[in-house]
């Protein structure tokens, strides 16, 4: 297991994107598994920052933790903002997906992305930190 | 950060206004600022077609799509929105966001 401290600011946005590129790589991913591990955690990321820390007037880090078994690779980023389980909001379904632009709502795109692109993703506030987890299995099925 | 963003709006053979937006580079949440506030800047001029040339964009996140659906609203829904030679996982994305038939793919414009 594997850490990686970054200061809750947004120059760590893609600083934090570009580490989990070199993650992926390391570990074998493909290029599609690789691009959509980098944007889930691009999404999320951008959320603890952005809302939770920049937005509540806090200060904070995200620490990026990896491990690499045989089967798969696991990220957690760890934050010490106000609990937020971004899968308690609410996904845009079928319908909204289907609708015209002029008629689409902004919100909630991110979390979709972020659960539709990483082969499990999962919450958990443990000892007052949130605990967003990623898994992406390396023997893929592309 | 890797991005830049550059926009022109000129006539088409028609006589209508056309916008066409270079985008360089990471389009992530802080870079998408940028790019709506060229959409804002663009729509002053009430184009009928938005080219967004996306050959060079390697990453887009939902902050990307969030302004491709302001941009609709903004303009208005008469707007044709055209992306030039998108790469790959960013078409994906469109795709499973539904904004796909919602945009013109093409190799140039004017084709």
């Amino acid at each position: 297991m594997e850490s990686r401290t970054f200061p809750g600011t947004v120059d760590s946005i893609d600083q934090i994107r570009h580490y989990i590129m070199e993650i992926s790589q390391a570990a074998g991913l493909g290029k599609k598994p690789t691009y959509n591990l980098m944007l889930a955690a691009d999404e999320i990321a951008t959320n603890i920052i952005l809302y939770g820390y920049q937005e509540a007037n806090q200060e904070g880090d995200i620490d990026v933790i990896h491990s690499l078994t045989d089967t798969e690779l696991t990220v957690i980023f760890e934050d010490t903002a106000t609990p937020f389980d971004p899968l308690q909001r609410e996904l845009p379904d079928e319908e909204d997906l289907t609708k015209p632009l002029e008629e689409r709502s902004i919100g909630g795109l991110g979390i979709f992305l972020t659960v539709q692109g990483v082969d499990e993703f999962s919450y958990e506030y443990v000892e007052n930190r949130n605990r967003n987890i990623f898994k992406m299995y390396v023997v893929s099925s592309e | 950060m890797s991005f830049s963003i550059n926009s022109t709006v000129s006539e088409n053979a028609e006589g209508a206004k056309v916008a066409l937006i270079t985008l360089t580079g990471e389009l992530d949440s802080l870079s998408a600022r940028l790019f709506q506030k060229e959409i804002e800047k663009v729509a002053l001029e009430s184009p009928k077609d938005l080219v967004l040339d996306m050959e060079q964009l390697s990453f887009m996140a939902s902050a990307g799509l969030r302004v491709l659906i302001f941009s609709k609203q903004k303009i208005g829904p008469a707007l044709s929105i055209y992306i030039v030679k998108p790469q790959e996982p960013i078409v994906d994305t469109l795709d499973k966001t539904g904004l796909l038939h919602s945009v013109t793919i093409v190799d140039k414009y004017p084709s």
